[in-house]
């Protein structure tokens, strides 16, 4: 009986695993079948080509998208582990006032729907003439009430007696947060790290809204203009060339840090 | 000050924009000429809109097919996951990676899946003798269409969180059922699901503020279509917004939109309050 | 304190060093020109300016084609935004023109001097009426038009033993229904009449809808005194037409431009297109394939001309040009005989001008290019759109009528055409 539900639970994860897998095994081969094949791929096509990927590569500047996408979320990433951290260190450690009045604050704007923010965001974005330039992408994301939140309950774990020692040796605030807190938090910070740059990646709305010069838009937002627009002249193979392409870079780091990936999304809804 | 920062953040990204929304309900702009002072006309354009409707009711006809479909999935495959399985990292990792991708990958994916006469999915139907379906032509359909794809995408996450409850639950349990001689449904329904509680309402929670924002997956496989069936709220007001440049009653869509979801999750809330 | 002094101090020097990197625009001398960004415009925008400039040292005029990527449309917005317009711009199209006329951003033509003679000169009075802002100035100059007319197989018609292209509603059907077959015996239609991109986008009804309406009625107008105008018999018979076209499998539903070209692999034997076909058409036409143009059809018992839809495609002078009367000598070479026939010559575009059929001046290129004929004589009853800044909405209102009866007839045409008229009602409300 246990040998039987054994196979079974076995049989389902590998049918699951594969409903789960190989879309994307069908996607990675539909990048490199000719074109009139696509509608007819299941396992292998008859021949291989990398036609799709060089139409792809002249029509739309996906390599500087790569890069813009890198040097956006990146920024990001780096300034929500800053300014998290240091909101984070003065709400758990820091006496003043208003302290708790802030945090509520922090907590409310976590239940704000974006939707309400959008327009007047652009406008302000249209205001200060940042359309069209990295500010718009990166400045309205570098604080993050998520990030702050998660770091202050990270580092009420961190005992004061290591704070207090750090200050009678003459360390100020800052050089508290990155001297000591920082090298005893790795754990927070990847996980935020994580986070924050994944979800920076994928962001799309936004980079539709502000940014409208081709050489300045993220991965994601000039590969959704290339599938919906007319670049792509209906060719299957150069749009599966691209969802290629758009997805490469996650997956990647993905394979070297599955662990850390996984971790860091459970915690985030252990902490809610 | 260190929270200065976010002070200064707060103020120009949430304070000002909450505010500034709130008077754009009132005037008529489209970024180019002056902005119109129209008092209540958008409101009242607002609850004509039959399409801003429809759309809302697009947004929750998805929310109640995706989340118990997901909690469904999640859940039964979370509980196999957590036997004793060998390769446990493994089939973990591919059931992770959609939710890793970006939404823009798997809509692409997808739309060839469902493509009405060489997608993948009506070529197998078709192989094994049954009719073709129009996964995204059939307007009484293409919404769930999206809702089944949400779902592919998303339900890794959930067994991972699923997993993390599941391991919480103290084994004694188990065991004092084993000794009682009880099926593993049994243990599971009477046992498993009420100690799990809190995470099935956190997944709940999740995906529904999740779902609210649907936006990408619409735009790029339907624009919408076909007859305005997977319009949703969002990709309506960005339309209204950023394709028409109606901003004032974009503004009070959002606005409105916003306080729905407000609603709901408020309702939710308290929906697992009582129930703990 | 001193943190958010500091902090204050960033934010400050990014905005200034960023408004810094939005190049000195207003310190050129020279008059900045933006073409469309299609090859052979941006060929004519090269010869333009290089003869103008070899005449003129003093006002030298820069061509720059527009930047790819983004709609044309999305960019203007933009450049309007930022205050960053050039001085003229060729490519507008005329639907956009009155919200940007009414936002201010526009010269004022007819205050030009010469304008208004240089203007009635060119092109005909009703043209004239046609591009006239709501509030009676003229702030665009009607450049180029592509007529929308129906493409045909001369050699599969024959086969029908069709010697004529079908004019009217039934003779359409007639011919449709002789032509429709199941070619290869599997069941399902696979040779129709004709075809229409089945889209919801609010251009597409610049191919099947607006044409057609605009044939039926005589040029009609959509919109007219902020209300619709077109809920009438044009608009319900088109819906009707289309519509019956689909239930009838004469139209095909599916998408069937993703791997060729359906009309030049004899898959439908007419489309509706503008005459930019017939480049793509002698580059790549089967040995012994033969096609010519003819009117959009009409309703049966029709009378008088065919009218149909141009796309026109006006020139702008923008309010941040320093010197808009020189912008408008520069122009005057652009359009006036020599200029029209460099369009012509160049990019197989036909100006909106006056007599273009009958005018010596152009007998030799219509000579050389005798499928271009039928197009000049088409030019004279064409209609570009109505005045209305919310132009693109309304074809939206009436696209998603359009889908709802035409493709998947869930609604009557009377019952389509009506509540898109009220939807568009509605939204001049606003």
């Amino acid at each position: 009986m246990k040998k039987f539900k054994s196979t079974l639970f076995y049989v389902a994860l590998t049918v699951s695993a594969l409903i789960f897998v190989y879309p994307f095994y069908w996607m990675i081969i539909g990048s490199i079948a000719p074109e009139n094949e696509i509608g007819n791929l299941t396992l292998m096509p008859k021949s291989l080509t990398l036609s799709s990927y060089s139409q792809m590569l002249d029509k739309i500047p996906i390599g500087g998208a790569f890069i813009n996408s890198l040097i956006v979320a990146s920024s990001i990433t780096i300034g929500v582990l800053i300014f998290g951290s240091m909101i984070g260190y003065a709400l758990s450690k820091l006496v003043f006032k208003g302290r708790d009045l802030i945090f509520y604050i922090i907590i409310f704007t976590m239940t704000l729907p974006f939707q309400i923010t959008l327009i007047p965001q652009y406008i302000i974005m249209v205001k200060f003439g940042w359309i069209d330039t990295y500010l718009a992408l990166i400045v309205p994301y570098l604080i993050n009430a998520l990030s702050i939140i998660m770091f202050r309950q990270y580092f009420k774990s961190i005992p004061d007696s290591l704070i207090d020692a750090a200050r009678i040796d003459g360390c100020n605030e800052l050089q508290i947060i990155f001297r000591i807190l920082w090298p005893n938090s790795m754990p927070a910070i990847i996980t935020i790290g994580i986070i924050t740059f994944m979800a920076s990646w994928n962001e799309v709305l936004w980079p539709l809204i502000v940014i409208r010069d081709e050489s300045l838009m993220t991965m994601p937002q000039l590969v959704t203009l290339f599938a919906v627009g007319g670049r792509a002249e209906s060719q299957l193979g150069v749009k599966l060339a691209s969802a290629v392409m758009l997805a490469l870079p996650i997956v990647v780091a993905y394979l070297f840090f599955q662990k850390y990936f996984i971790q860091s999304m459970a915690s985030t809804g252990i902490k809610e | 000050m260190l929270v200065s920062p976010y002070v200064v953040h707060f103020i120009l990204f949430v304070a000002f924009p909450v505010t500034f929304s709130i008077v754009l309900t009132f005037h008529k702009w489209n970024i180019i000429s002056p902005m119109e002072y129209t008092g209540l006309n958008n409101y009242i354009r607002l609850f004509n809109d039959k399409t801003f409707l429809k759309s809302i009711g697009n947004t929750l006809i998805f929310l109640v097919i995706h989340i118990p479909l997901q909690i469904i999935v999640a859940l039964f495959l979370a509980e196999i996951l957590n036997q004793k399985i060998k390769l446990r990292g493994i089939f973990r990792g591919a059931f992770f990676l959609p939710v890793i991708v970006s939404g823009v990958v798997v809509t692409i994916l997808w739309q060839q899946l469902y493509g009405y006469d060489t997608g993948l999915l009506n070529r197998l139907l078709t192989g094994i003798g049954l009719d073709k379906v129009g996964w995204l032509t059939d307007p009484n359909i293409a919404m769930s269409s999206i809702a089944l794809m949400a779902t592919w995408k998303n339900v890794g996450l959930y067994i991972i969180l699923f997993l993390v409850g599941l391991q919480t639950v103290p084994t004694q349990y188990y065991e004092a059922a084993d000794l009682e001689g009880a099926t593993h449904m049994q243990k599971f329904f009477k046992i498993t699901l009420p100690m799990i509680n809190p995470t099935i309402f956190m997944v709940v929670i999740l995906s529904t503020i999740g779902g609210f924002s649907l936006f990408i997956e619409p735009y790029i496989m339907t624009g919408g279509g076909p007859l305005n069936s997977t319009v949703s709220a969002v990709l309506y007001i960005y339309k209204q917004g950023f394709f028409y440049y109606h901003m004032g009653y974009a503004a009070t869509l959002g606005l409105f939109f916003a306080f729905i979801i407000l609603t709901v999750v408020v309702i939710q809330k308290k929906f697992i309050e009582k129930d703990n | 304190m001193k943190n958010l002094l500091n902090i204050i101090i960033v934010v400050l020097l990014a905005h200034i060093l960023n408004s810094c990197s939005i190049s000195n625009k207003d310190s050129r001398d020279e008059i900045l020109y933006w073409c469309s960004n299609d090859n052979s415009e941006i060929k004519f925008a090269k010869v333009s300016t290089e003869e103008w400039n070899r005449n003129n040292l003093k006002d030298q005029v820069k061509y720059q084609p527009v930047p790819e990527g983004r709609s044309s449309e999305e960019i203007i917005l933009a450049a309007v935004v930022g205050n960053t317009t050039p001085d003229i711009y060729s490519n507008m199209w005329q639907g956009d023109v009155e919200a940007y006329a009414q936002a201010g951003v526009l010269i004022a033509l007819d205050s030009l001097n010469g304008f208004l003679d240089f203007l009635y000169e060119r092109c005909d009075s009703a043209v004239i009426e046609e591009i006239k802002s709501l509030d009676g100035h003229i702030y665009q100059i009607p450049w180029k038009i592509n007529p929308i007319m129906m493409i045909y197989n001369v050699n599969l018609l024959n086969e029908l033993e069709l010697h004529a292209p079908p004019q009217t509603y039934s003779e359409f059907f007639n011919a449709s229904q002789k032509f429709q077959k199941d070619v290869d015996g599997d069941g399902y239609v696979d040779r129709w009449f004709g075809y229409s991109e089945v889209l919801v986008t609010w251009w597409q009804r610049f191919f099947d809808f607006y044409p057609l309406y605009l044939a039926s009625s005589d040029g009609a107008p959509l919109v007219k005194d902020n209300k619709a105008f077109f809920n009438n018999e044009y608009a319900v018979g088109v819906f009707r037409f289309l519509q019956t076209l689909y239930k009838k499998k004469y139209f095909a539903r599916e998408q069937l431009t993703a791997r060729q070209d359906v009309f030049l692999a004899s898959i439908i034997a007419t489309r509706f297109v503008g005459p930019w076909e017939i480049a793509h058409a002698e580059k790549f036409k089967p040995k012994g394939f033969e096609y010519d143009y003819t009117f959009m059809p009409v309703p049966d018992g029709h009378e008088g001309p065919v009218y149909t839809y141009g796309d026109p495609k006006n020139i702008v002078i923008f309010k941040t040009c320093k010197d808009p009367q020189a912008a408008w000598n520069y122009i005057k070479t652009m359009i006036n005989k020599d200029g029209d026939l460099k369009l012509l010559t160049i990019t197989n575009q036909l100006p909106r001008r006056k007599n273009l059929n009958s005018n010596p001046f152009f007998q030799e290129y219509f000579a050389n290019n005798p499928k271009m004929k039928i197009f000049a004589e088409q030019s004279k009853y064409v209609k570009g759109t109505d005045a209305s800044p919310v132009l693109k909405e309304v074809f939206d209102l009436i696209s998603q009528e359009y889908e709802a009866c035409v493709i998947y007839g869930k609604k009557t045409p009377e019952q389509a055409v009506k509540d898109a008229s009220d939807a568009v009602d509605l939204l001049f409300l606003q």
